[in-house]
């Protein structure tokens, strides 16, 4: 465990409100869903819901505060390509992620001829 | 996020849009099987995996793991690492129920989101926390503390084997790196084997809270040895391990001379 000094730790807000923090957000295409509901198992905030009953079943973000980390697991485990990571998470001051950019899949990189 | 973020005073951003560019082409053509070799491919394939079926792991698959983590780089070639494999289903229960009691607990102090005085009362206890704790009070390990002590996420995710990590609390320079290192060679070896893992760092809650000496008796840890990790280990529900999009990391490169960032 790395340690902190001890001004960093006086400025840490807690993350009660939300202007401090966003969360990951997913968009889940209407069409490709079938609401079978392995992403909602899966997620590990539990930021995704199934709506509606029988053929109108749909995946859906929790509506309050979805805690999803944008780990991708339930882009990956739907067999039907629905769902896609829109937004990754980040909080303000202490906790703010820093040197990132945009989300890619696996590179290769050839040897140049 | 995005290319806002690159601020940087060195004059070298000509090379760094070139490489953007290059990095458009491999973009293209990524998810080609081909370009990759196997031990890439467990690497980009490989999933934190949280759904299992309840079947046992073969003995065997097991002993291979370790066998994979036995022979991890250490620093000072200490091996700061020891391993305790679970595979007893009333042992996995007991401790999942003493890790809910103790988010439990946690969120009857913290948990800043009721209405009322309570809510003001968790919220001031927070602050406090939140300063002793930093990187166990994150907002991130915050929520899943609520959603285990909610009964919402379980702890192992009904996986039937785990393995925890003990650290060699004397081990050269920083053991707990150590231990990711070896942890980490045990997951990719899973992976390749067709088993899934998920890291599992909340079993470290068993030792910050009142169950400690309970646990350190049962399991008989004593010094120098100090729990650090749990890897959940089982067969997948689904098809969840493929390959995903993940952030690119800023990379400062030095050559001839200059600076470049590039992703």
């Amino acid at each position: 465990m790395s340690t902190i000094s001890l001004i960093e730790r006086l400025i840490i807000p807690t993350y009660n409100n939300e202007a401090y923090a966003h969360t990951g957000r997913v968009t889940i295409d209407p069409v490709k869903c079938n609401g079978c509901g392995m992403c909602a198992t899966i997620c590990p905030g539990k930021a995704i819901r199934i709506i509606g009953h029988g053929k109108a079943k749909l995946a859906q973000m929790e509506p309050d505060f979805p805690q999803c980390m944008s780990c991708n697991d339930c882009a990956a485990m739907c067999e039907r390509g629905a769902i896609s990571v829109s937004l990754t998470y980040d909080f303000g001051y202490h906790f703010k992620i820093l040197d990132r950019s945009t989300m890619k899949p696996p590179r290769s990189f050839k040897e140049k001829s | 996020m995005g290319k806002a973020t690159v601020i940087d005073s060195s004059p070298i951003t000509l090379a760094t849009k070139m490489e953007e560019g290059m990095d458009m082409e491999t973009q293209d053509r990524a998810l080609q099987s081909e370009d990759w070799n196997l031990v890439e491919k467990t690497i980009f394939e490989r999933r934190s995996v949280r759904w299992y079926k309840s079947d046992q792991v073969p003995e065997y698959l097991v002993r291979r793991m370790l066998e994979a983590g036995r022979y991890a780089p250490s620093a000072g070639n200490s091996q700061p690492w020891k391993f305790i494999v679970i595979r007893d289903k009333a042992i996995l229960g007991e401790m999942e129920r003493d890790v809910q009691r103790t988010c439990k607990l946690f969120r009857f102090f913290l948990d800043f989101r009721r209405p009322g005085l309570m809510g003001k009362i968790g919220w001031f206890y927070s602050q406090i926390f939140i300063r002793i704790l930093p990187h166990e009070l994150h907002p991130i390990p915050l929520g899943a503390i609520f959603l285990i002590a909610e009964g919402k996420l379980k702890l192992f995710h009904g996986a039937p084997t785990v393995i925890m990590i003990l650290k060699d609390k004397r081990g050269v320079s920083n053991p707990d790196l150590d231990c990711g290192i070896c942890g980490q060679n045990m997951v990719l070896a899973a992976h390749s084997l067709g088993l899934s893992t998920c890291w599992i760092g909340f079993v470290s809650a068993l030792m910050k809270s009142y169950v400690r000496f309970k646990w350190l008796r049962r399991l008989h840890i004593s010094y120098p040895y100090e729990l650090v990790e749990g890897i959940a280990v089982g067969y997948a529900r689904g098809n969840p391990n493929k390959m995903v999009e993940r952030e690119t990391h800023e990379i400062a490169w030095y050559e001839n001379g200059q600076r470049t960032i590039t992703y």
